[in-house]
């Protein structure tokens, strides 16, 4: 009887906390984005100007380019780190010494901060005294001295590499995660059947972590649309506007040319493009959780 | 024969591998750090080791040690309002029925997917007017909107993982919801919160947007202040990389303390 004041009483707290933190701020952005306001201009809030913020957007053709940029490197980034994070997994599974050191050690990557990283990949990677540029010249003669942050496309290859290296570890464990929960007596049969790993691999271990490995993907992708700090500390966006993510184009427009309503609009579309991932997220558990009690 | 013990070698160098890879950036920093100024612009891997770039670091003009302190704080005070208020809540949405609950939960898990931007922005005008900008209490604010879902949902995975009946049996007994609330999950879920609460804190001891938006001067945190080392003089690299240990050093000691919690914890959030 008395649960019924007490369990809105335990939400209070989170519900206070989230409403001002989160919802607040989402309702503030979206009237701001209906509104024309350049801060270094005006102080308050011009006009409302309906969706021309968003209608510019679309007419922009650095924010297209910019879009362009996060597709590429979202597409890297997810592909490359679910490979790489089922494999682990894979090789993680078995009990051993070495395989829980090494579980202990990827934890590693996963704890530092992205803008650290983005900083010890920027050293690592300069042609004059970064120890990966040489090392990787010295195996790879055509890569010898290149500039490799001065490169387009060489840039994205390593702002790529440093969030593979940094999400790799904890997808991981998501993995092993849905490895466990697989009854391991069909593989074995299947072993004893005679059949090679790569067949148990592909047609017994895959299909049953299909749902993992989608969690993982959706996840991933909603991490790398939000990536930001290595763009800064990487590259700054560069060379060009070549590793020029939307984040880090939104983050311009709001607080380098302070266009607060065309970055709100901006915001939102990123919001947009990060609710339909969500949704479809949230919707794959649900359907995977009516399998599971099926 | 032959080829399981191919096999067993394969195992193991891939292993191996896997350890270089995840360690190597963080060695090469860690070795930097402790290099002269001049050494660090050499690939050697002997060198006369030095403490200088730790002591440097800490006088002016860069002033680490008020850095660090504005990390330690903006990340205590966060953990220390979020994770009480996210336990009881994930109580309830673990243990209740209520109005609304399958939206709400769904509310909370969807603020995860709001760039962070989107938050900031306002939150920017906001302290602008109030005069909040650069200080650690307007970090606190922000960083509690990144951080309170996400312990909210992950403190609900470990309650879930606790059995009912010992609570039920209690409430038979007599006992209210609120002692079976201290007395029997509290202690159950202990380690599940000092988990989610280490989470917590490493979110935001890294966090690096809301600073570099919401700091100047005063209210610099440590992963903004890496920032700073990039001068008209180039990259002081050495003074970074020893600026990058003082900041991953207490997370490392922290996230290998936990690691068995650590990798049940980050996961139970996202299967569950």
């Amino acid at each position: 009887m008395r649960d019924r004041y007490l369990k809105y009483s335990l939400l209070l707290p989170a519900f206070v906390i989230v409403m001002a933190t989160t919802f607040y701020p989402l309702a503030y952005s979206f009237v701001t984005s209906l509104r024309e306001w350049k801060l270094a201009r005006h102080r308050t809030p011009q006009g409302f100007v309906g969706l021309q913020n968003y209608a510019q957007a679309f007419s922009d053709e650095t924010f297209l380019e910019a879009l362009a940029t996060t597709a590429i490197f979202v597409v890297a980034s997810v592909v490359l780190t679910v490979v790489l994070s089922v494999l682990l997994a894979l090789l993680l599974r078995r009990t051993g010494r070495l395989h829980t050191f090494t579980r202990i050690i990827i934890i590693l990557p996963f704890a530092m901060s992205p803008a650290l990283i983005g900083v010890s990949y920027r050293f690592m990677f300069n042609p004059e005294f970064g120890v990966l540029a040489k090392g990787i010249g010295a195996l790879v003669p055509a890569l010898d001295g290149v500039a490799w942050l001065a490169t387009p496309t060489l840039a994205m290859t390593v702002l790529v590499l440093t969030d593979v290296w940094h999400w790799t570890p904890y997808m991981t464990f998501l993995c092993l995660g849905g490895l466990a929960s697989i009854p391991r007596s069909t593989e074995e049969a299947a072993q004893i059947d005679g059949a090679s790993s790569l067949r148990v691999f592909f047609d017994i271990l895959l299909p049953q972590m299909r749902n993992v490995v989608l969690v993982v993907a959706v996840l991933k992708t909603i991490f790398a649309l939000k990536m930001f700090d290595q763009v800064v500390t990487l590259t700054g966006g560069g060379p060009g506007r070549s590793t020029e993510t939307l984040a880090y184009f939104v983050f311009n427009i709001g607080f380098k040319w302070y266009d607060m309503g065309y970055a709100s609009a901006l915001a939102y579309i990123l919001t947009g493009i990060m609710m339909i991932v969500s949704i479809w997220y949230v919707r794959l558990l649900l359907a995977d959780r009516k399998m599971a009690t099926a | 024969m032959k080829r399981s013990t191919v096999f067993w070698w394969l195992e193991r160098l891939a292993l191996v591998l896997v350890c270089i890879i995840a360690l190597f950036p963080i060695v090469w920093m860690f070795m930097t750090a402790f290099k002269s100024g001049r050494d660090a612009y050499d690939l050697s891997l002997f060198f006369k080791p030095t403490f200088d770039n730790f002591l440097t670091v800490f006088r002016p003009p860069w002033n680490l040690g008020s850095m660090l302190w504005n990390s330690i704080v903006v990340a205590t005070l966060t953990v220390v309002i979020a994770v009480p208020a996210a336990a009881l809540a994930a109580y309830a949405f673990s243990r209740f029925h209520f109005h609304a609950k399958k939206s709400m939960f769904f509310a909370v898990i969807a603020t995860q997917f709001i760039p962070a931007t989107v938050i900031v922005l306002p939150f920017f005008l906001m302290f602008r007017n109030l005069g909040l900008l650069d200080t650690r209490t307007a970090l606190v604010v922000v960083n509690l909107a990144i951080v309170t879902p996400f312990v909210i949902w992950m403190i609900k995975g470990f309650i879930d993982a606790i059995p009912v009946d010992s609570e039920e049996a209690a409430m038979m007994d007599g006992a209210s919801r609120l002692r079976v609330i201290r007395d029997i999950v509290l202690p159950m879920a202990a380690p599940g919160i000092l988990t989610s609460a280490i989470f917590c804190f490493i979110l935001t001891w890294n966090e690096f947007l809301f600073a570099l938006i919401l700091t100047r001067r005063e209210a610099l945190t440590l992963p903004v202040g890496l920032v700073s080392f990039r001068t008209e003089r180039g990259d002081l690299w050495e003074l970074m990389s020893a600026a990058g240990v003082m900041i991953t050093v207490p997370i490392f000691i922290m996230a290998i303390l936990i690691q068995k919690h650590f990798t049940r914890g980050m996961t139970a959030g996202a299967i569950k």
